[in-house]
């Protein structure tokens, strides 16, 4: 009773294993995904943004609500080498990184810059991280997606 | 000196442009693109409309000072104006220099070429001025001396000579026109045209002033005969065809934006003109004629004048072949002696400049004068005293004939 069970058990993991090695397998490494200037959106009455250069449109009502604001006149937003989109804007205290996915943008990390809010933020792509410059302040910050370096 | 002043303190400012933004540490990339592209846009804004070489040089300065603030930011500004780079948009701001350059060069050299034509028309209209100025205070003095006789008939001589100097002074201005635009390209009366808006004054506003100036003439009454108003009439004339010739041209580069009612508005002047001429001139002719005893039916146009003539030779004529005395030769005498020694020889060439009377007219006259000299010519009675006498003659010989033999 037991062999033939194994035997079916030990036929499916073959069968999956086999399923796994007959699907794509072929990865690019060293993909450099870095926008070189920062995108400055305005929104528009549904929150939507739209960044016609790089070809990216989202909601940022999401952010908005997790910032703990209604509106805002413009976002900031910039990708990494690595791939991962840093958002924020002015009054925000928050930059907010997020990975992609299908039809997704995905909160990868919330790094907290200040609890006053960011005057005049402004990003900039540099070799090894992302600057974040608060231009009413003179602070800087660099980032990357895990969070403040 | 001032150029060079100029140019140190673009240099400077652009200068100082560049240290005071390299002193900000902290910087957005996004704005730095935002700003090369604002301070490039001012910049070919500046070589486009650049129409001096002073100002030439302040866009040269500014091209510099442009490329100097933000050589180092050019990978950024690249990836901002991609497909376009840095080096393309300053190579294209020097092309735009160079371009500019020329054309400050063109526009410089028609700059000069209006000045040199406003000076020009500034000095005939000054001179018109000055010589409308002369007859207007010779005209006042004409009226305060009508106690004078003498002294008036001698303003009056001095009033008739500065008419005719006027005209021959406005002769020669138009003469001058008629020589520079009767042949001016369309190339040439573009330009001008485009550079009409900074001129003060052009040569139809001052051929205006001279037109309201000889309507004024005309009209005023200031002791002037049959000849002065002939002679306005040859005037008018002269300056009627020079406009005919050159009007198009002048009104297409001097009032290039409405060029068919400045055309209209000079036409009307010259009418007015004429018409105040006319109002003095048939008078005037008649009162000329009636002077020398030559009673002409009532005129008041060329072509009326031209019969009157003619129906006062034909009457005239007629009576003379009727009666053929003496009385009728003396009219014809006097006609004949007027017509050719004062109408033809001092007004003809006025009469047919100022389109009174043609050559082909004055022709008409003198043939039916001719006709009329034969026709006069008092018939002698001699002849036929001498056949009287010779009859007589014979029959008294017949009769002492007979008068022997028998």
């Amino acid at each position: 009773m037991a062999k033939p069970t194994i035997t079916t058990l030990s036929l499916c993991v073959a069968l999956l294993f086999g399923a796994a090695a007959c699907g794509p397998s072929l990865v690019i490494q060293n993909v450099d995904y870095a926008q070189p200037l920062e995108s400055v959106l305005s929104p528009d009455t549904e929150n939507q943004v739209h960044d016609q250069r790089y070809a990216i449109k989202f909601n940022i009502s999401g952010i908005l609500q997790e910032e703990g604001v209604s509106s805002v006149d413009e976002i900031r937003l910039i990708r990494s080498r690595a791939g991962y989109y840093f958002v924020t804007a002015s009054g925000f205290n928050n930059v907010y990184v997020f990975e992609t996915d299908e039809s997704e943008l995905k909160l990868e990390n919330k790094i907290e810059i200040t609890a006053n809010g960011l005057g005049q933020p402004a990003f900039n792509q540099r070799d090894s991280h992302i600057e974040l410059v608060d231009l009413a302040t003179g602070n800087t910050y660099n980032l990357d997606h895990n969070g403040l370096r | 000196m001032k150029k060079l002043l100029r140019t140190a303190f673009s240099t400077m400012a652009a200068l100082l442009f560049v240290a005071s933004a390299t002193v900000v540490a902290q910087q957005s990339d996004f704005q730095i693109q935002q700003d090369f592209r604002a301070q490039y846009n001012e910049v070919v804004n500046q070589v486009d409309t650049a129409v001096s070489t002073d100002e030439l040089v302040e866009v040269a300065a500014a091209i510099d000072a442009l490329e100097a603030e933000y050589s180092e930011y050019s990978s950024i500004i690249n990836a901002a104006i991609y497909p376009d780079t840095f080096s393309n948009r300053i190579s294209d701001l020097r092309n735009r220099y160079a371009a500019g350059q020329a054309n400050v060069s063109t526009i410089e050299q028609l700059n000069e070429r209006i000045r040199d034509l406003m000076a020009e028309i500034d000095e005939f209209r000054d001179r018109v001025t000055q010589m409308d100025e002369e007859i207007a205070d010779l005209k006042e003095q004409i009226d305060r001396s009508s106690a004078n006789e003498r002294r008036q008939a001698a303003l009056i001589r001095q009033y008739r000579q500065n008419i005719e100097q006027r005209d021959e002074f406005v002769s020669n201005v138009l003469e001058q026109l008629m020589t520079r635009y009767q042949e001016l390209d369309s190339a040439t009366q573009a330009e001008i045209a485009d550079a009409v808006e900074r001129m003060s004054d052009n040569p139809i506003e001052l051929l205006k002033t001279m037109l309201a100036e000889y309507t004024n003439l005309a009209d005023q009454n200031s002791g002037l005969e049959a000849p002065d108003f002939v002679r306005m009439r040859a005037q008018h004339g002269y300056f009627a065809d020079i406009w005919n010739r050159i009007g198009e041209r002048l009104a297409n580069t001097f009032a290039p934006d409405n060029p068919v009612e400045a055309r209209q508005e000079v036409t009307d002047m010259l009418a007015a003109w004429q018409a105040s001429v006319d109002n003095k001139l048939w008078n005037a002719l008649t009162t000329a004629f009636n002077q020398n005893g030559i009673e002409l039916p009532p005129f008041t146009s060329a072509s009326t004048f031209n019969n009157a003539l003619n129906s006062y030779v034909d009457n005239a004529m007629e009576v003379s072949m009727e009666s053929n005395n003496e009385e009728d030769y003396e009219v014809f005498r006097n006609f004949s002696n007027y017509w050719n020694t004062t109408v033809k020889a001092q007004w003809g060439e006025l009469l047919v400049n100022g389109n009174i009377l043609s050559n082909s007219q004055i022709a008409a006259i003198d043939v039916k004068l001719t006709q009329w000299g034969e026709a006069a010519q008092p018939t002698s009675n001699l002849m036929f005293i001498l056949f009287l006498i010779s009859l007589a003659v014979i029959i008294g010989l017949v009769v002492l004939l007979v008068t022997k033999k028998s």
